[in-house]
């Protein structure tokens, strides 16, 4: 199932399939297309949301987190 | 044999780059399976909102009483105070020749003063302040700072933070020059580069130089204020926060969120945190020790010359009806520009009520941030020192008029 | 035979923030650079001095950045300094624990064509984490010196310190070759001034 990587619930695991062009910078902390990752946490009320990618943790903002699709299960 | 000595440049375009990167890393990378540690673990649990603000709460909250018992009660009062007021201070009242003479006046200060905060000499109030109270104060907190900073908790805290300073403008990771700021401002004015942009920088140095007391000055307030730190605090960042709301809506610019690493927790290395609190302490004993021995003889010269008294009546009105403190402040208020533990420390001398006492350490707090700061932000730029100036006179101004009407309203004023 | 880079040579040290350029500076230079566990700790340069085998470098502790299109503040100083010192050795420090984004940011440097070494940092980290990295490989896919150290225990730097003569730069359509197979003998070179006699280079 494709959904946001700010839609992801704690724990979940997905692969990233596109990254909006507001994203690029993401590639450059390690997030990538053909990626695998895990959501570590998400803060409340639209706080920084944490993920997981091989063995490199990244904080980012919820805004930012809306730009990447992941294809889940 | 051919030598590849300036090789033509070329560019690849991103995806390319990526592509050879993947390549490359295909080739020479084998990752085998790896099984959580105890500090993955314990990195998940001070990121979690759930565990990982009480763990936040805890950890800022040992760090203050660590702070309060090991350079207040235990070094401070246990010993310096005992070493200076029993033993330097009367020595010192016997041994300097001629009691009426200036120079008895700006080295020793009142010859039937009875602690060294009262007398006001270089010798006794200046020596003490700098050795007997800060410097304690400043190696604990710089002891403690570096902990933090090793282990690798700073960015989870600032992945906790981001959710309410990013309502002001800010992002999380302004919590490192906020942080560093409490130990001392001079190394956070040039922390705040860690922040993208130019808005982001600038808010956060303003409201660094304005709204973040150093240690020196913490260690201070804890010694000769204790019962008044808790409102003076709360004072200072409900302002953060208020004028850290108005500046996000003025000053044009953007405000992008965070992306950071978190990096896994790691034991300090004994060597380092050495090397770096040994680093930090003589950088303070050396800027600081004279500023502070200055700084007392600038005031007391400004005394004898009368240009205390003549600013103190001028600023009347404005201390007075305004703000609702002494006039007696505006010495302090001089005093701080060179050293904003010393001022604090002057301020003790002065009779007044406990309010008035609250609304004059925050005055002395946001007030003009101290030389060494001062010429640290120029040297980020003297436009947005200037900017960051006229900030702060408007914030003082404002601020030390909100809370007399907030002392008026709760009848404590 | 590799004639060594002249005396009086400036190394920057360049790469992606907390991967350990301060403390592997500070174990190079034995100046007091301050190191941290958090990203953007080192927001100015720091210059040290190097003095190995009687030759005297200069060494540049640059703030770290993810690329060579600056985020902030911080990673600005890092590209400035790059144009400022178009001659300079640049020293790569990667952390073997995240290899690819590390790399990234060595091929825009390689890509400058300025003589390049690599110093795989933080080896200790990435063998509790399961993760080998082959620097032998990458120095013969690369084309250019890659050494291992740990900073913080201080191992592989005194290696280090006496390669950085042997930095070099790299041509990325060599390297874009033998990664798809058909690096000819004829194209290795030997990296090493002391040369083991391995056979590839043909001596």
């Amino acid at each position: 199932m494709r959904k946001k990587l700010s839609e992801l619930a704690f724990g979940e695991t997905g692969v990233v399939t596109e990254i909006l062009a507001s994203g690029r910078e993401l590639n450059c902390m390690g997030l990538r297309k053909g990626k695998g990752l895990k959501m570590v946490t998400k803060q409340p009320i639209k706080g920084p949301v944490v993920v997981l990618i091989g063995e490199v943790e990244i904080a980012m903002g919820i805004r930012m987190a809306e730009q990447v699709t992941v294809e889940t299960g | 044999m051919q030598r590849l000595r300036g090789v033509r440049p070329v560019k690849l375009t991103t995806n390319e780059r990526w592509d050879l990167v993947d390549a490359i890393a295909e080739r020479t990378v084998t990752v085998g399976t790896y099984r959580q540690t105890i500090g993955d673990i314990l990195g998940e649990l001070t990121v979690k909102p759930a565990t990982g603000i009480p763990v936040a709460v805890a950890v800022l909250y040992a760090f203050w009483s660590i702070f309060g018992s090991f350079a207040g009660t235990l070094v401070t009062d246990g010993f310096m105070v005992r070493l200076f007021d029993d033993h330097w201070l009367p020595w010192l009242q016997a041994a300097w020749p001629g009691p009426d003479s200036l120079l008895y006046y700006l080295a020793v200060g009142d010859p039937l003063a009875e602690t060294c905060f009262e007398a006001f000499g270089m010798l006794t109030s200046g020596l003490f302040v700098a050795i007997g109270v800060v410097l304690p104060a400043v190696l604990i907190f710089y002891l403690m700072m570096t902990l933090l900073e090793d282990s690798g908790y700073l960015p989870r805290l600032a992945v906790l933070m981001d959710t309410v300073l990013h309502r002001i403008g800010l992002h999380g990771y302004a919590i490192i020059p906020a942080i560093l700021g409490l130990g001392c401002n001079v190394p956070a004015v040039t922390a705040t580069r860690i922040l993208e942009t130019r808005k982001q920088r600038f808010m956060m140095m303003t409201l660094l130089a304005i709204f973040i007391p150093c240690g020196a000055q913490l260690g201070v307030m804890r010694d000769v204020i204790p019962d008044l730190v808790g409102p003076v605090m709360l004072y200072l960042i409900c302002g953060f926060g208020i004028f850290g709301f108005v500046l996000d809506r003025i000053i044009p610019g953007e405000n992008p969120e965070i992306l950071i690493d978190v990096p896994p927790y790691h034991w300090p290395a004994w060597e380092n945190v050495a090397r770096k609190l040994w680093t930090r302490t003589k950088g303070f004993l050396k800027e600081a020790v004279p500023f502070v021995l200055f700084g007392v003889l600038l005031v007391n010269l400004l005394y004898l010359a009368g240009v205390i008294g003549a600013l103190a009546d001028l600023f009347e009105p404005l201390f007075v009806t305004w703000f609702g403190v002494p006039k007696e402040t505006v010495g302090p208020l001089i005093a701080a520009f060179l050293r904003k533990d010393l001022a604090v420390a002057q301020l003790s001398t002065i009779a007044m009520t406990p309010y008035q006492m609250i609304t004059s350490v925050v005055l002395i707090s946001i007030y003009f941030p101290c030389v060494a700061t001062f010429v640290m932000m120029l040297r980020e730029g003297w436009k947005q020192m200037l900017a960051a100036v006229g900030v702060l006179f408007a914030v003082v101004f404002v601020y030390g008029g909100l809370i007399h009407a907030a002392g008026i309203l709760m009848g404590v004023a | 035979m590799n004639e060594p880079i002249d005396t009086g040579t400036t190394v920057l040290m360049v790469g992606n923030p907390n991967v350990g350029k301060s403390a592997l500076f500070n174990r190079l230079t034995g100046a007091n650079a301050v190191v941290s566990n958090y990203p953007g700790t080192t927001v100015d340069y720091t210059e040290g001095t190097l003095i190995e085998a009687h030759r005297t470098c200069t060494i540049i502790d640059v703030p770290g950045t993810y690329s060579l299109t600056p985020r902030d503040a911080a990673e600005e100083v890092a590209v400035r300094l790059l144009g400022e010192y178009p001659g300079a050795v640049v020293l790569l420090v990667l952390d073997a624990t995240r290899i690819e984004r590390g790399l990234y940011l060595a091929l825009e440097v390689i890509e400058r064509g300025v003589p390049c070494i690599i110093a795989l940092n933080m080896t200790d980290a990435a063998h509790d984490k399961h993760i080998s990295v082959d620097a032998a490989e990458m120095e013969r896919v690369l084309g250019i010196p890659v050494i291992e150290t740990t900073a913080i225990s201080g191992e592989g730097v005194k290696q280090l310190a006496g390669m950085i003569r042997n930095a070099k730069a790299a041509d990325i359509s060599a390297i874009s070759g033998r990664l798809n197979g058909d690096g000819a003998a004829e194209e290795m070179v030997a990296l090493r001034s002391g040369c083991s006699g391995c056979g590839v280079c043909g001596r």
